[in-house]
């Protein structure tokens, strides 16, 4: 049985069919990339998958447990952790204590009203660590409000990363990002993924990275899927060539 | 029942809706183009009843009526738009609260200086022989006011839809509460359409008050009043609708008609009864849809959000130990009545720092912590009548008492945020005083309890000394406040805090964010009941007026004055609050006008409150100083 | 100078760095194709010359007067139309409503679009005259929101990817009426994706990629250079 199983997908809001009988699934470890055109339904995908939403019909299965219909917050604690294509982060928050924050509820330490959270030397050299892997150690002081916008990306990776998950979902991760920031991201996404065998799905537009890093492709065009295979294949697809550049008929 | 009867009800339930629409649907109308819940608006009816009060001194008979009731409402025009054009503006892109506190701090200076120039005393406005008879319908009597009333109400509702549905002006008002970008790029005038809308909207409640004012009477607080019944009504219907104010207002009139006739004790707790059980069904009321964030940025108005920044240096820990030892010193330099007023000002921080907690750290705007206080405050008034206990085993109790009514009241507040929340937690809030305001067998009613027995506490100490009571309410304010500090200081605190500035992103931290808000909520409804507890150890008498929702209005305004991201911020704006309210009270009978120039002020100049400016200062100031941060802050955390 | 001038503009969303120094000039009466994937930049390059989210560096001029700077809706009033790509029509107010409160300027033009002039364009729309804007089919609603564009009678249109998401019938009814308001004299500056689209309507293109413009030629030239192609717009 696969890790990531998507089975049949449906989901419309009033009348508009966003998502049409969906269905791939993933392999443990494996970097997949879910690519389309605008409005194709990527976001509302992810949406369902991580339970801001139910579909109105087929089911979503996490390492054999079915998933949908269970609250975000519960998908989380099962090990998916997502990051946002508009930031997401706790901006009026130093960047410490936006990861201190993820760890203490990774760890279930939210609910005590009477530590004092600065006095966990784990959770704190936990969230160092992890603000080493992302290069933010030097600015952990700082609130999370006045770093650069991919600083800011970066804090969301480690913020889902702090819930230790053992599948990562990312939207656009490098999304306003400068070239120099991004592949310095892309490159953070892949060492972590083999480091620690994380399984990494992931939306983006910028086909460089894309191609670059995933290991499978799946496209999405008006709420289905037109394709689903390796970088080479989607490359050679027709019918993907089509939905990007609008193409009547298939040229050479 | 016989038709006259029926005559009679039916038709003074029809009046009370007509004047409730005037009201609420200029009030709904301004929220949805401008999303500003306006506090203000109940006092823009007070002005109309006014100005129609001063015209009708000068202009007599039917002619001179006519114009008066169609001058008074164009006089409250005038006002709005000075409001909108000179203060309203600067503050469209700031968070909501302060856009309610705004409004609110008009609501103190307006009616403080209707006060001024009218009077206190209530106020009858003459009308004119030809409409001041009655006439028999069916049987009944029926005033020929209220037949006015009801050709006038539906007339002006004809107009209103007129307006909207049928001139451009109204069409382009309707697109720009559903789109307000698209509307800009449509080339539409986003701030004269505002000044307009909020001065439409001013006119209807003017017209309200110049229309009701001569069939019951006016007073300079009649605006409070006036203005929660039509928060019920818009909330009902759904924020920024107005087929919902048109039917939330027939739905209303006719409850408390009902109610009067069939209820007498528990009229005004039907409304809040409805309203609860509305929200409960339905969270964005009847015709209501969950709001969007409307992108209004400063493009749209040509302006910056200032951002205030939370991220604080913490007081080093012995530099916090010498409020405590002056506090400890006081009684032997000063006399009872300082003590009196330190002892206030200690149970005042109690409430503002709890409150705090829900609105500084997670976020929540409560309009109903009075409910708690008063719970807490008659928890140990009624035990301590009626039971006899004595103080301890009493006010160990009242923070039982608040927690259960939080728990049950936050448990249907929790899913909801922002003006949503501050509304059910507002009729909560409105529910529980108008219980105990009635409730004449049990809590006494509009009396209240005077003269508690409050006995010796164990080893003889006498509470009931000033200055016992002082060292008393030091000890158990003292104890909650750390208790609170550490709240805010532990894991707990930094989730709430991660849900204050991203409760999505909280949740996709699996953190169970509703529970966590009922958490804060509960947490916060306690220690509010223990400070009403400490209140009635120290008044011994008690009375509904704690409960009402100008007190919930109280710990806002002392948070928002000392500053909302600091933890000492609510309890230095207590201080504030008590000692201005004390000294001014004496020297001035207009402190409501005072406090409300002063919270005008803050919105405007200092939104982070008198500590946020010090502490903003202090780090600019301080952090070259390697040795004086050194010694009296420790590391810089996010409050 | 051109009639539409980017100059070296530079676009933020708070602290986000959208468009590197972008440079766009247009000529009276020409459709010019804007392409380029999802996220490249168009939309923000729109909304900086509507002044919706207006350039933090650099200018726009438009018939030699500056406009970057001014509130959107006097962008507007000086003749720019904008048409977003996500339909924002209002959903409250019917399809008359929808036309009757945009228009403005009949005076800049001789012969100023009116409701019945847009509905002869749009003969559909005026079939649907009295449904609401949330009633409408994706289709119907792109083409309310160029038809009450439209009434605003600007000199300079421009049209977020109207193509997205309809069915290839109503595409090319679209590419007619995108060919039918150039001829009544109006300047349209389109952002696409869909290549073919742009090759049916447009004679210029700009090719832009990651905030910035990466090319720049007649249309003819564009589709000729499988280069280009295959880098900034084919997966």
């Amino acid at each position: 049985m696969a890790f990531l199983e998507i089975n049949g997908v449906v989901k419309s809001f009033g009348g508009l069919r966003a998502l049409q009988d969906v269905s791939f699934s993933v392999r443990q470890g494996e970097i997949r990339a879910i690519i389309g055109p605008n409005g194709a339904g990527k976001s509302t995908l992810f949406n369902v998958m991580t339970g801001l939403f139910p579909p109105d019909s087929g089911e979503v299965v996490f390492d054999g447990v079915r998933i949908t219909g269970v609250l975000p917050f519960r998908i989380i604690r099962m090990g998916i952790g997502r990051s946002f294509q508009i930031t997401n982060i706790f901006p009026r928050m130093t960047v410490f204590e936006n990861v201190q924050v993820a760890l203490f509820a990774h760890h279930r330490k939210s609910r005590n009203p009477f530590g004092m959270a600065r006095r966990y030397p784990s959770v704190a050299a936990e969230a160092l660590a992890i603000l080493g892997q992302v290069g933010l150690s030097e600015k952990h002081e700082l609130s999370a409000s006045i770093l650069s916008h991919g600083d800011q990306k970066r804090l969301e990776i480690a913020i889902s990363l702090a819930s230790r998950p053992r599948l990562l979902m990312l939207d656009e991760p490098t999304a306003g990002m400068s070239r120099f920031e991004s592949r310095e991201t892309v490159e953070l996404l892949r060492t972590i993924s083999r480091e620690q065998g994380l399984t990494l799905v992931f939306t983006e537009h910028d086909m460089d990275i894309v191609f670059g890093i995933s290991e499978k492709i799946v496209v999405l065009q008006q709420g289905g899927v037109i394709a689903d295979g390796t970088p080479a294949e989607i490359k050679a697809n027709p019918r993907v060539r089509k939905a990007y550049l609008g193409e009547e008929t298939t040229e050479s | 029942m016989d038709l006259s009867f029926l005559t009679v009800q039916v038709l003074s339930a029809l009046r009370q809706a007509a004047f409730l629409f005037l009201i609420s649907s200029g009030l709904t109308l301004i929220f949805g183009v401008l999303n500003i819940l306006n506090f203000a608006h109940g006092s823009l009816y007070m002005l109309g009843a006014y100005f129609i009060y001063a015209l009708t001194l000068h202009l007599t008979g039917p002619a001179g009526f006519v114009i008066a009731l169609l001058a008074a409402p164009l006089g409250v025009a005038v006002v709005a738009v000075v409001i909108e054009m000179g203060l309203l503006r600067r503050i469209y892109v700031q968070e909501e609260i302060y856009q309610l506190l705004l409004t609110y701090s008009l609501v103190l200076i307006i009616d403080d200086l209707a006060k001024i120039v009218f009077g206190p005393e209530y106020k009858s406005i003459p009308k004119p022989d030809a409409i001041s008879g009655a006439i028999t319908i069916f049987g009944g009597t029926v005033p020929v006011y209220t037949l006015l009333v009801l050709g006038l109400a539906p007339a002006m509702a004809l107009v209103l839809w007129y307006l909207l549905y049928k001139t451009r002006t109204g069409k382009i008002v309707r697109a720009t509460s559903s789109d307000r970008e698209m509307a800009d790029a449509l080339g539409i005038n986003m701030s004269a359409l505002f000044t307009l809308v909020f001065a439409f909207g001013a006119i209807l409640a003017g017209f309200a008050g110049a229309l009701a004012g001569p069939a019951r009477t006016v007073f300079p607080g009649v605006g409070t009043e006036v203005i929660i019944e039509s928060f019920v009504v818009v909330v009902i219907g759904g924020l920024g609708n107005l087929w919902g104010a048109l039917i939330g207002s027939i739905l209303i009139g006719t409850l408390e008609t009902v109610g009067i006739v069939v209820f007498p004790e528990f009229e005004m707790a039907l409304i809040y009864l409805l309203m609860v059980a509305i929200l409960v069904v339905r969270p964005w009321g009847l015709f209501g849809r969950p709001l969007k964030v409307k992108a209004l940025s400063d493009k749209n108005l040509g302006m910056e959000a200032q951002e205030i920044s939370p991220v604080h240096f913490s007081m080093h820990p012995l530099v916090r130990l010498i409020p405590l030892a002056l506090l400890l010193l006081v009684p032997l330099m000063a006399g009872r009545f300082y003590q009196y007023l330190l002892t206030q000002i200690l149970i005042a921080s109690l409430v503002a720092i709890a409150f705090n907690l829900l609105l500084g750290t997670t976020g929540l705007l409560s309009f109903g912590q009075a409910a708690f206080y008063g719970v807490g405050a008659y928890t140990v008034g009624l035990l301590a009548t009626k039971a006899g206990f004595t103080p301890l085993p009493a006010l160990l109790l009242a923070p039982v008492s608040g927690a259960v009514a939080a728990g049950l009241i936050g448990f249907f507040c929790v899913r909801l945020s922002g003006v949503h929340f501050a509304m059910l937690t507002l009729a909560f809030g409105q529910l529980v005083f108008a219980i105990v305001y009635k409730w004449y067998g049990f809590t006494g009613g509009d009396n209240g309890i005077q003269g508690i027995p409050i006995r010796p506490l164990p080893g003889g100490i006498d509470i009931a000394s000033t200055q016992a009571m002082y060292y008393f309410a030091l000890a158990v304010v003292g104890i909650s406040v750390e208790i609170l500090r550490r709240m805010r200081s532990s894991p707990f605190g930094a989730t709430l805090k991660s849900i204050r500035e991203n409760s999505q992103r909280a949740e996709y931290l699996g953190v169970n964010v509703k529970l966590y808000k009922w958490a804060a909520f509960v947490a916060a409804g306690a220690f509010t009941g223990l400070a009403g507890g400490l209140y009635t150890l120290m008044e011994k008498s008690i009375s509904p007026d704690m409960i009402h929702w100008t007190k919930s209005a109280e710990p806002v305004l002392m948070t928002i004055i000392g500053g909302i991201y600091s933890f000492a911020g609510p309890a230095v704006g207590a201080a504030v609050f008590i000692v201005l309210n004390s000294y001014l009270v004496a020297w001035t009978e207009n402190w409501a006008l005072v406090l409300g120039l002063i919270l005008l002020g803050m919105v405007l100049m200092l939104p982070g409150g008198v500590v946020g400016f010090i502490n903003e200062k202090a780090r600019g100031a301080l952090t070259k100083r390697g040795w004086v941060r050194k010694w009296l802050f420790s590391k810089s955390t996010a409050s | 100078m051109a009639y539409l001038d980017l100059n070296v503009i530079n676009t933020y969303y708070g602290r986000s760095h959208i468009l590197f120094d972008v440079s766009l000039s247009i000529e009276k009466g020409e459709v010019v194709s804007l392409i380029g994937r999802n996220g490249a930049g168009k939309s923000t390059t729109f909304r900086s010359i509507i002044g919706l989210t207006p350039p933090r560096t650099g200018e726009v001029i438009f018939k030699g007067e500056r406009i970057s700077g001014l509130r959107a809706f006097r962008i507007c009033r000086k003749g720019i139309g904008f048409v977003p790509e996500d339909r924002r029509c209002f959903p409250d107010l019917t399809v008359r409503e929808n036309l009757e409160v945009a228009a403005r300027r009949e005076k800049a033009t001789d012969t100023p679009w009116t409701v019945e002039r847009v509905y002869d364009l749009f003969p559909r729309l005026r079939e649907r005259e009295r449904n609401l804007g949330s009633q409408l089919s994706g289709g119907e609603q792109q083409m309310l929101t160029i038809a009450r564009t439209l009434m605003t009678n600007p000199e300079v249109l421009l049209l977020d990817e109207p193509s997205e998401g309809l069915a290839p019938l109503i595409v090319s009814l679209l590419a007619e009426m995108i060919l039918r308001i150039r001829k009544e004299g109006v300047t349209v500056l389109l952002a696409e994706q869909n290549l073919h689209f742009c090759a049916k309507v447009s004679d210029r293109a700009f090719v832009i990629d990651k905030g910035s413009v990466k090319y720049e030629g007649t249309m003819k030239e564009l589709l000729a250079d499988d280069g280009i192609k295959e880098k900034y717009l084919a997966v």
